[in-house]
């Protein structure tokens, strides 16, 4: 059938050619040099089919190694500093309000926040380099306003030191520069690198080029086929060697591909949906309730000064929940089935606890007892409001990393499925030309 | 005759009243001082006069109180037996003001001379000038919180204005203050007029920032709200404003907290405090009135200035009372 259309068209165009490839295409109407074009063809796509599959290969193991290796690591960096600068301002208020001298563990807890923050921000840039666009603007932001918080929050301390009431106007300056500028930078640089992280784990996962190469794949294993059936026809020998060599070596290759594909796919999505989903659903937790728990610290050092705080704090309260499209509740559905889940479970539960011992310490401020609300803000007692939340800060933390580890060890696992993959593909298709050449070859030697 | 003074007084109360309410502009801690009335005699003298006449007059921030029913005492049924009853007075006070209200971070205590006022009230109804729950609320809270009850009554630095008597009463003066400019040593500041364009931080809520746009006519400067005087000084020092300016009293403790300011200018108001007491409850004015004026005769006004403000201790301001 292929040679009947050749030679129709080719007689049809005779008359146009000119003479050096009108004696090429003459040469057509022989078997050798029919058999010659079929062996430039195929080794062409052979070539060609190495080079796809490679591509193929590359982009998707590059993509899941970017998961595993950049954008997760830089995800998480970018919470990390949300979240030590966060608790680093919650520390820094609790020594105020604790009046006196401040307690050395406080200290040691502002300290090791601040220093975790800026070797995360290092990290960060480090690994994503300067960003760009609202990344660059936030990365710029920390980099410069981490130490003017920190100097502030010194000269508070100096001021304090001293008995001046300025001290605590320093600590309202420090506080103000956290909320309105550090924390803000810090959630938009963590937004964007989850959203990166996201957007990497849907290339690695992508269906379209891996359905291309695919269907490709086939295309060629089918010359292959018509080929072979074709020689067979004209040579009277069931099987040409070469080509059946070929014929193996795409089934092979197109395995391993669909194959490498499916293992790190389905681990990649197991990673997201054990892992990072949920430890993002934790992470917005995570900040709301350590910037209410600042509200709680503030609204007592105010002492009455006035409600925004407060008011702060019960919007945020609203935000968890628990309920329907609130926080929690979210990250309760997020961690189901993850190994998460008890430590979450526990956490809406202290969070409940933490929401009514700090309405029985507003109640306290609110009646005079300013000692005593101070006193469940700091305390270790059972019920105190900051016993609460030490319990709720571990479950959430134990979530976290659990969490962390199972996007990590299947991210792991996803990744390492597309190891030797790209050199495998290529050896495959150079031993499919070289079949094919030889294969072909050996009837053309036939002819001489 | 007795019967007659009273009538007399109640009358002048409501005229001053009256004259505070339609005429707010003129009198409030103005550098042309309204007109000073050394007794109350005086003061009736000129109500009645503006009574007869039929013609509002600027009220006297300084003479609007009430006069002490003899020695502070606890009677039945009066707003301090309420008090008493409830275990403690809640008075609304600042902590950022040193030497006047500030929290003091070395023990936790509010402390100052504002303070300590409201202690000889907790003593004269107690025995016990502990007997107090400190509220703290900023310059902008303290008529609102005074109006509705949440507080008994306020010691915050606040001046006695006209505007303020129309919404709440006052006591007598305790402390005569000045309103003047702070600014860093090395400034070329000394006067309002030199601050024209630059940025003068005043906190919300207080009297400062409009007395300065009414002294300095064209040549304005740019204010700068903030809620707290310490927060003024957090700005001075990092250069954000210019100066800081509002009473002596306030600068002086600013002054005390940073070395290297001074305080320039002369005087550019009158600025007599009053201790903020619910219009409501004028058995209370009467009796707090009492309170200060034990303070004024046995020494005790002395030995708080001495303390939070410094030597040379002046005569405390004379009380006069509209009634």
């Amino acid at each position: 059938m292929v040679s009947t259309t050749v030679q129709a068209r080719k007689r049809q165009e005779v008359p146009d050619v000119p003479a050096g490839r009108r004696r090429f295409r003459l040469d057509l109407r022989t078997t050798p040099a029919r058999l010659r074009l079929l062996l430039a063809v195929l080794v062409l796509l052979s070539v060609a089919w190495g080079a796809l599959a490679a591509f193929a290969a590359n982009t998707y193991a590059s993509a899941a190694s970017g998961v595993v290796t950049t954008r997760e690591p830089l995800s998480f960096g970018a919470l990390q500093i949300y979240s030590r600068l966060s608790d680093a301002n919650d520390a820094a208020t609790t020594a105020f309000l604790t009046g006196g001298l401040e307690p050395a563990a406080v200290r040691q807890r502002y300290l090791a926040d601040i220093s975790a923050a800026e070797t995360g921000l290092e990290g960060v840039t480090a690994r994503g380099g300067a960003g760009q666009g609202s990344t660059a603007t936030d990365l710029r932001a920390l980099a410069v306003d981490i130490p003017v918080y920190s100097g502030e929050i010194e000269t508070a301390r100096a001021d304090n030191r001293l008995g001046l009431p300025l001290g605590a106007a320093y600590l309202r300056e420090a506080s103000a520069l956290m909320r309105d500028t550090l924390l803000p930078a810090a959630q938009g640089l963590y937004d964007a690198e989850n959203a990166s992280l996201g957007a990497t784990s849907a290339r690695a996962t992508g269906l379209p080029l891996i359905a291309v190469t695919v269907v490709i794949g086939i295309g060629i294993g089918c010359c292959l086929y018509l080929v072979s059936r074709w020689l067979s026809r004209r040579t009277n020998r069931v099987f040409n060697y070469g080509l059946l060599a070929a014929g193996l070596a795409i089934v092979v290759s197109l395995a391993w591909l669909a194959f490498a594909y499916a293992n790190a796919r389905s681990n990649l999505l197991t990673a997201q949906a054990r892992g990072s989903t949920p430890v993002g659903a934790l992470a917005r937790v995570d900040i709301a309730a350590q910037q209410a728990h600042a509200d709680e610290s503030l609204t007592l050092i105010d002492n009455g000064g006035d409600d925004s705080y407060q008011s702060d704090y019960v919007s945020l309260q609203r935000a968890l929940g628990p309920g329907q499209e609130t926080l929690l509740t979210a990250a309760q559905a997020a961690a189901a089935g993850s190994p998460a889940a008890s430590a979450v479970t526990a956490m809406v539960a202290d969070a409940r606890g933490w929401f009514n011992a700090h309405a029985s310490l507003r109640k306290l401020d609110d009646s005079g007892n300013h000692a005593d609300a101070v006193q469940s803000a700091l305390g270790n007692l059972p019920g105190d409001a900051a016993t609460w939340f030490g319990q709720f800060s571990a479950h959430l933390a134990t979530g976290m990393t659990a969490d962390q580890a199972a996007f990590d060890s299947s991210a792991q696992v996803g990744s390492s499925a597309f190891a030797g993959l790209e050199p495998g593909v290529i050896a495959v298709a150079l031993v499919m030309a070289v079949a094919c050449a030889w294969g072909l070859g050996r009837r053309l030697r036939e002819y001489r | 005759m007795r019967h007659a003074a009273v009538a007399l007084a109640a009358v002048a109360a409501l005229v001053t009243a009256a004259g505070c309410a339609t005429a707010p502009g003129p009198g409030a801690g103005s550098a042309a001082p309204a007109p000073v009335a050394r007794s109350a005699v005086a003061v009736r003298a000129v109500s009645r006069v503006s009574a007869r006449a039929g013609a509002a007059t600027a009220c006297n921030p300084k003479a609007a109180s009430l006069a002490p029913d003899g020695a502070p005492r606890v009677t039945t049924g009066s707003f301090m037996a309420k008090i008493r009853a409830r275990g403690y007075l809640i008075a609304g006070v600042d902590q950022s003001t040193y030497h006047f209200g500030y929290l003091n971070p070395l023990d936790g205590q509010i402390e100052g001379f504002d303070i300590d006022m409201i202690r000889a009230v907790a003593k004269a109804i107690f025995g016990n000038p502990d007997k107090v729950q400190y509220k703290v609320i900023s310059d902008a809270q303290r008529i609102p919180d005074t109006m509705n009850g949440s507080v008994d009554i306020v010691a915050d630095t606040m001046t006695i204005t006209c505007d303020r008597l129309t919404q709440v009463d006052f006591s007598s003066v305790y402390f005569d203050a000045h309103q003047r400019i702070l600014v860093l040593n090395n400034s070329a500041v000394n006067s309002l007029p030199a601050l024209a364009g630059q940025k003068v931080c005043v906190t919300q809520g207080s009297d400062s920032g409009s007395n300065l746009l009414r002294l300095s006519g064209a040549r304005k400067p740019v204010l700068v709200s903030v809620p707290y005087w310490t927060d003024c000084l957090v700005l001075l020092q990092q250069d954000q404003v210019a100066a800081i300016s509002t009473d002596d009293s306030i600068l002086d403790g600013l002054k005390a907290q940073d070395p290297f300011t001074k305080v320039v200018g002369p005087e550019l108001t009158d600025e007599p405090y009053g201790l903020a007491i619910s219009k409501q409850h004028q058995d209370f004015v009467r009796f707090v009135n009492g309170v200060l004026a034990k303070e004024r005769s046995d020494g005790g006004w002395a030995a708080s200035y001495a303390r939070w403000v410094g030597a040379p201790v002046p005569q405390p301001p004379p009380a006069q009372y509209a009634s």
